[in-house]
């Protein structure tokens, strides 16, 4: 009866010149686990909610490393986001094989934002599902991208994607004074804050749960997870209940 | 909305029985609803200008930059759907640079607009693809002077006839707008996007036609414009971006660059204290 | 007589014969450039502490022909990279077009000079297509001079040639250069370590009187040239220098060629 006919592909406006397929793929990214990233003047770092399905499965991965100056963080499919990682890793091979050049943040963005536009302007193909952000350095400095799967990119001071990732964003607005002169311990510190703000009610952040990416001038992009990012939780939640962090020690000794 | 449950208007590539395509139309809609831009075709050169709406307080200021260069000589500002207006940009650079492949020379401004029209009319043919959501505005300075061509490293021959025509007016500012449909003209002054209408009749104003209006008056009355066109929109913040070409011996030098920013500051000054004079009449008025 | 268009022109078949299309035959291998056509000579370049002098003249030679006197073979990319081209000059001009692309897709976005490509990238590139070309067997039959600053702008050298081939040295030449000027480069700076105590002003007089030599005795050069400074304050680009002060007096005392007979 009140059935959408225009929400059946990607190459059909509706009335409103909205695309409704590609507002729908949006939606799979508030699917996905919450995930925030921050820029100061010298530091990039991204910090992502890990997800298991079941008590004894593993965790999904939430950060992707993909050169030695920059790596990203995904929400929603993560296949789709496989797809884009592998091509970012060629495209930014390829630049250090010609040109003896880390590839710059802002051209890498754009190659996979013009990927995304063309899936949503010819028919057989669907929009990804997924959000990235982008965080690294380059010769311009550290940066943060956002990618959407409607193929829009915008470059941010911080931001955070996922579900109940509005959290986040308010923590981010609130501090975002803070962040451009913020050493890097402090900016891990504001990113895991900015996490902990979209987390229910019940769930912790721990060292099963968390992935942290960091990347500054002179240091290379770096995934933390484990017991590497025990510290940072430790004094970042200082007045935090303590039977979380046990148990995160313990499966962690076994292991 | 008399399309609609038609079922005309379900697939691109197809005609209502009273000859629309829907599709295109509904591409415009698209249009109506993004950042206003502009363009304005000056007598020593072009100015754009572009409405950018902020959404977030997490955006870098400053940064994601919308109007593009194509090739080094021609400006591009859309208005619609963004990833939209990154495709066509594209592609105007691909032309570019296969023009120059072709000719070893850089692509006029009418030759990008009429090569861009056809792309984006390509896009309205077909049911396997929907219409630019998008209307772009192009504005570019061809050489006035003969350039050596591409590669061209010596003078060769000093003396010689070469069939050159004495005097021949060659090059000068262009400005084009091209519509979802693929439907171009070429402007004095263009206008896009939400605030099209109001910044339609100031553009009007100016008498562009005359040709009097310097590249330096064109950037504060772009910028004027824009400041004017957002009033609708009052709620919302925004960046000016603004971008400009002039003459080989102008402050550009032939070039698609920014406009610097002490001039840029200064035009958004001269545009707030406008919107403020316009304030202050209408609070007469009401007075009265 | 036959009188359709397909005839028009030919010899006709009643006087000559039958017209044999085996001389119209396109097939057989696929051949490139087999050897340059017109050249440039020599590039000469070297290295002082806060950069790089480079130069060549402004000669294109037809085989032993001066066929071009005015033909730029410095090139600059930006402000801090600047090729030198050795070797034909179509390709030369290819590569003027190649660079000339390249330009305009890095300046699409204003950058700051410290973002743009430096020399260093700049020779990686050239060096990639140079070796694309020989391994498709259709060399550019050029040898590149890359002379700028690096990405901690410091001064940086090195060169590629047809073959794809790369090298680095404080000094370099091409061509006759690389016999005859490079020994009078080496003299004064003969290794990496004496690069930080040449001044400019010693370097650009290295170069001239190098480039004075190579015109004494190389055949295909020319006493016109440009040359090309290139420091942190950016390129100085002359393109229309006059060797001075030339002295032929060791002419007279060669022997062995000419009307000479000992």
């Amino acid at each position: 009866m009140f059935r959408n006919n225009y929400d059946n592909d990607s190459v059909t406006f509706s009335p409103q010149g909205r695309i409704f397929q590609v507002e729908y793929a949006s939606e799979a990214v508030k699917q996905g686990s919450v995930v925030v990233g921050i820029v100061s003047k010298t530091h990039a770092v991204l910090a992502a909610i890990k997800r298991n399905a079941e008590e004894l499965s593993s965790y999904q991965k939430k950060i992707i490393p993909i050169d030695s100056h920059y790596g990203v963080a995904l929400a929603g499919l993560a296949s789709d986001a496989r797809v884009l990682s592998n091509f970012m890793k060629q495209q930014s091979l390829a630049s250090r094989l010609t040109y003896d050049r880390a590839i710059p943040l802002a051209e890498i963005t754009l190659r996979i934002a013009d990927r995304a536009q063309s899936n949503t302007q010819n028919y057989g193909k669907r929009p990804y599902g997924v959000g990235l952000l982008i965080a690294g350095v380059d010769a311009r400095g550290p940066h943060l991208f956002e990618f959407q799967p409607s193929g829009v990119t915008q470059e941010m001071q911080a931001c955070g994607i996922g579900a109940r990732s509005q959290m986040a964003r308010t923590y981010l607005e609130r501090n975002l004074e803070e962040f451009e002169g913020a050493s890097r311990e402090e900016l891990v510190k504001h990113a895991l804050r900015a996490l902990k703000e979209s987390l229910a009610q019940d769930k912790e952040l721990t060292i099963e749960n968390t992935s942290v990416g960091l990347c500054g001038v002179d240091e290379n992009f770096k995934l933390y997870e484990h017991a590497e990012v025990q510290e940072w939780l430790e004094t970042t939640f200082e007045n935090r209940e303590a039977p979380a962090e046990e148990e995160g020690m313990e499966v962690d000794s076994d292991s | 909305m008399t399309s609609i449950g038609t079922g005309y208007d379900l697939s691109n590539s197809v005609f209502s029985p009273d000859g629309r395509n829907f599709q295109v139309e509904y591409a415009v809609k698209a249009v109506e609803n993004g950042g206003t831009a502009i363009g304005i075709r000056c007598k020593d050169g072009v100015v754009l200008a572009l409405e950018k709406i902020i959404s977030s307080k997490l955006l870098k200021a400053g940064a994601n930059k919308r109007i593009s260069t194509v090739d080094r000589n021609i400006g591009v500002v859309s208005s619609g759907l963004l990833p939209d207006g990154r495709h066509f940009a594209s592609r105007a650079r691909d032309e570019a640079a296969q023009w120059r492949r072709t000719y070893k020379a850089p692509i006029p401004t009418s030759a990008l607009a009429n090569h861009m029209g056809s792309y984006v009319q390509m896009y309205t043919l077909y049911s396997s693809v929907r219409p630019f959501g998008i209307t772009a505005i192009v504005g570019g300075w061809d050489p006035e002077i003969e350039l050596p061509v591409d590669g061209q490293v010596g003078s060769g021959p000093a003396t010689g006839s070469g069939g050159k025509k004495e005097g021949a007016k060659h090059g000068g500012p262009f400005l084009y707008m091209i519509e979802p449909s693929g439907l171009y003209w070429g402007y004095y002054g263009a206008a896009t996007g939400k605030g099209r209408q109001s910044a339609k009749s100031e553009l009007e104003k100016l008498d562009l036609a005359a040709g009097n209006l310097t590249l330096e008056e064109g950037v504060k009355e772009a910028a004027r414009i824009i400041y004017a066109a957002h009033e609708d929109s009052k709620d919302k913040d925004f960046e000016l971006e603004m971008t400009w070409v002039s003459s080989l011996d102008g402050p550009t030098k032939g070039r698609h660059q920014e406009v610097p920013k002490e001039l840029l500051e200064e035009a958004e000054r001269l545009a707030k204290k406008a919107l403020e004079g316009d304030d202050d009449d209408d609070d007469e008025k009401m007075e009265d | 007589m036959n009188h359709l268009p397909q005839a028009w022109g030919r010899p006709r078949d009643d006087v000559y014969g039958a017209y044999s299309n085996s001389f119209l035959q396109t097939s057989g291998p696929t051949t490139h450039t087999q050897s340059p056509i017109v050249t440039g000579t020599s590039v000469i370049a070297v290295k002082f502490k806060d950069g790089v002098v480079i130069a060549a003249d402004n000669l294109a030679s037809y085989g032993s022909l001066a066929r071009f006197t005015d033909v730029k073979r410095l090139r600059k990319f930006n402000t801090r990279a600047v090729v030198g081209f050795g070797g034909d000059v179509s390709d030369m001009q290819y590569l003027d077009r190649l660079l000339s692309s390249l330009d305009i897709r890095e300046n699409y976005a204003e950058e700051s000079p410290d973002a743009q490509l430096h020399a260093k990238n700049l020779h990686t590139y050239l060096s990639k297509v140079m070796y694309k070309r020989r391994s498709d067997f259709n060399p550019l039959w050029n040898h590149l001079l890359v002379a700028g600053l690096d990405g901690e702008n410091k001064p940086f050298l090195a060169s590629a040639d047809l073959l794809g081939t790369t090298f680095s040295s404080p000094t370099l030449a091409t061509g006759f250069g690389a016999h005859l000027a490079q020994p009078i480069l080496r003299r004064t700076v003969p290794d990496e370590a004496t690069v930080a105590s040449v001044t400019k002003e010693q370097a650009v007089e290295l170069v001239k009187e190098s480039m004075k030599v190579l015109f004494y005795r190389d055949a295909r050069s020319m006493d016109k040239y440009s040359i090309a400074v290139i420091t942190k304050e950016g390129v100085e680009l002359k393109e229309n220098e006059k060797l001075e002060n030339q002295s032929w007096a060791f002419a007279e005392g060669i022997r062995g060629y000419g009307t000479q007979v000992n």
